[in-house]
């Protein structure tokens, strides 16, 4: 079992206090998940890195405003949202973000893949998260990939929980109906 | 549509509670419908998963970055300003200044007094024997503690904040220039078979 010498709310209360180490210490705690979590909802890696640095940068400037240290991670889910959408408006002012979609083909998020899977597989994965509406495919990674409960995705997302349940299971609904192939080849 | 007693789907995303969770698992061992239907939500749970975390590219923020030391004469300045010798040694300043300018008086000590409908104290000279030299020393060495303590809370208050703008201003910085970086790396790095070596020109 690994231990943390310092857990994150008191990392948080030191930073409040204007203790810059302790901030660092936990923006390395917290940059890889929020980075990614950017990365799968924009598909570009400079779009990601440089919100992920305005996200800590805000985040920092409004650490006093976080009453309870223990919800640090929907907040800071709630700002790098609140960022990224931004981010989409401000590119395209006179277009719904509904139809806004995620990068192009050229910087979109390049799929590996592991050892264990097929890279057929990943890509059929990419693919089928790019078809997905930006609400649908958000709710998908803040529950498949960063692992947050309903009620933690309303806050995060700003919306009720059933509108959270809505966007995932339909999103769940149409991958698994674009997966089905693959499933057949890749994996069974 | 399922018959399961709650939602296969809650049960993939572990939002059930250790009971339900208990009673769709019975379930779906006697029901292939069921049964079938959460073997597809694993096989897409695997799929997503797939597709793994990558590493940030560069990192946001450092511990021992650089930016975030403050320099040795402000570590020196800071590690005397936080000792305990701080109010030591500035309560004897104060109190040696105090000392020098009350010996170096050639007037006779002036006495405090109650001037009849006056609401602070006055200095009359009628009174003056009525102070010792000692208690006039006790009211300078009171009032310089206080002045001390005062200017010493404020200094402190100053420093805080000082200390606070230095560090959000120095976090900007870094921001800016991580991402100014970022930016020169992306639109003027020359990709390498574009880049002549000395040895390739015949």
């Amino acid at each position: 079992m690994i231990f943390r010498a310092v857990e994150d709310a008191d990392l948080i209360r030191q930073a409040a206090k204007g203790a810059v180490e302790a901030y660092n210490l936990l923006v390395s705690r917290w940059e890889k998940r929020v980075y990614n979590y950017l990365l799968r909802i924009t598909g570009h890696r400079e779009d990601a890195l440089d919100l992920t640095q305005d996200v800590f940068l805000k985040a920092y400037q409004n650490l006093r405003k976080l009453d309870d240290p223990g919800r640090f991670a929907p907040w800071i889910y709630r700002i790098a949202h609140n960022e990224a959408y931004s981010m989409f408006r401000k590119r395209r002012p006179e277009t719904d973000v509904d139809e806004i979609e995620p990068g192009s083909t050229d910087n979109s998020i390049t799929v590996g893949g592991s050892s264990v899977f097929p890279v057929e597989l990943s890509l059929a994965v990419a693919s089928s998260l790019e078809r997905l509406s930006p609400e649908q495919r958000e709710a998908v990674v803040l529950k498949i990939y960063q692992g947050f409960k309903f009620e933690e995705m309303a806050e995060v997302l700003g919306c009720p929980v059933s509108t959270v349940k809505s966007r995932l299971y339909t999103a769940l609904e149409l991958m698994k109906a674009d997966l089905a192939p693959v499933r057949t080849r890749g994996v069974s | 549509m399922s018959c399961s007693p709650f939602s296969i789907d809650d049960y993939f995303l572990e939002e059930l509670s250790a009971p339900q969770a208990r009673q769709v698992e019975a379930h779906v061992k006697t029901c292939a419908a069921c049964g079938e239907e959460l073997d597809r939500l694993r096989i897409l749970g695997a799929a997503l998963r797939s597709v793994p975390d990558e590493e940030i590219p560069q990192r946001i923020a450092f511990v021992s970055d650089k930016i975030f030391e403050p320099s040795p004469w402000r570590r020196r300045l800071a590690a005397f300003w936080n000792s305990g010798a701080r109010l030591g040694f500035v309560s004897a300043a104060m109190l040696s200044a105090s000392l020098v300018v009350f010996a170096l008086r050639p007037a006779p000590a002036p006495v405090v007094a109650q001037a009849p409908g006056a609401s602070t104290p006055a200095i009359t000279q009628a009174s003056a024997p009525s102070l010792s030299r000692q208690q006039i020393q006790d009211l300078i060495q009171a009032a310089t503690d206080k002045a001390v303590g005062e200017r010493s809370a404020e200094f402190n208050r100053q420093l805080t904040d000082m200390r606070e703008q230095v560090s959000l201003t120095s976090y900007s910085l870094e921001m800016m220039q991580k991402r100014y970086q970022t930016a020169v790396a992306a639109n003027y790095t020359l990709p390498k078979e574009s880049v002549a070596k000395p040895g390739d020109r015949q």
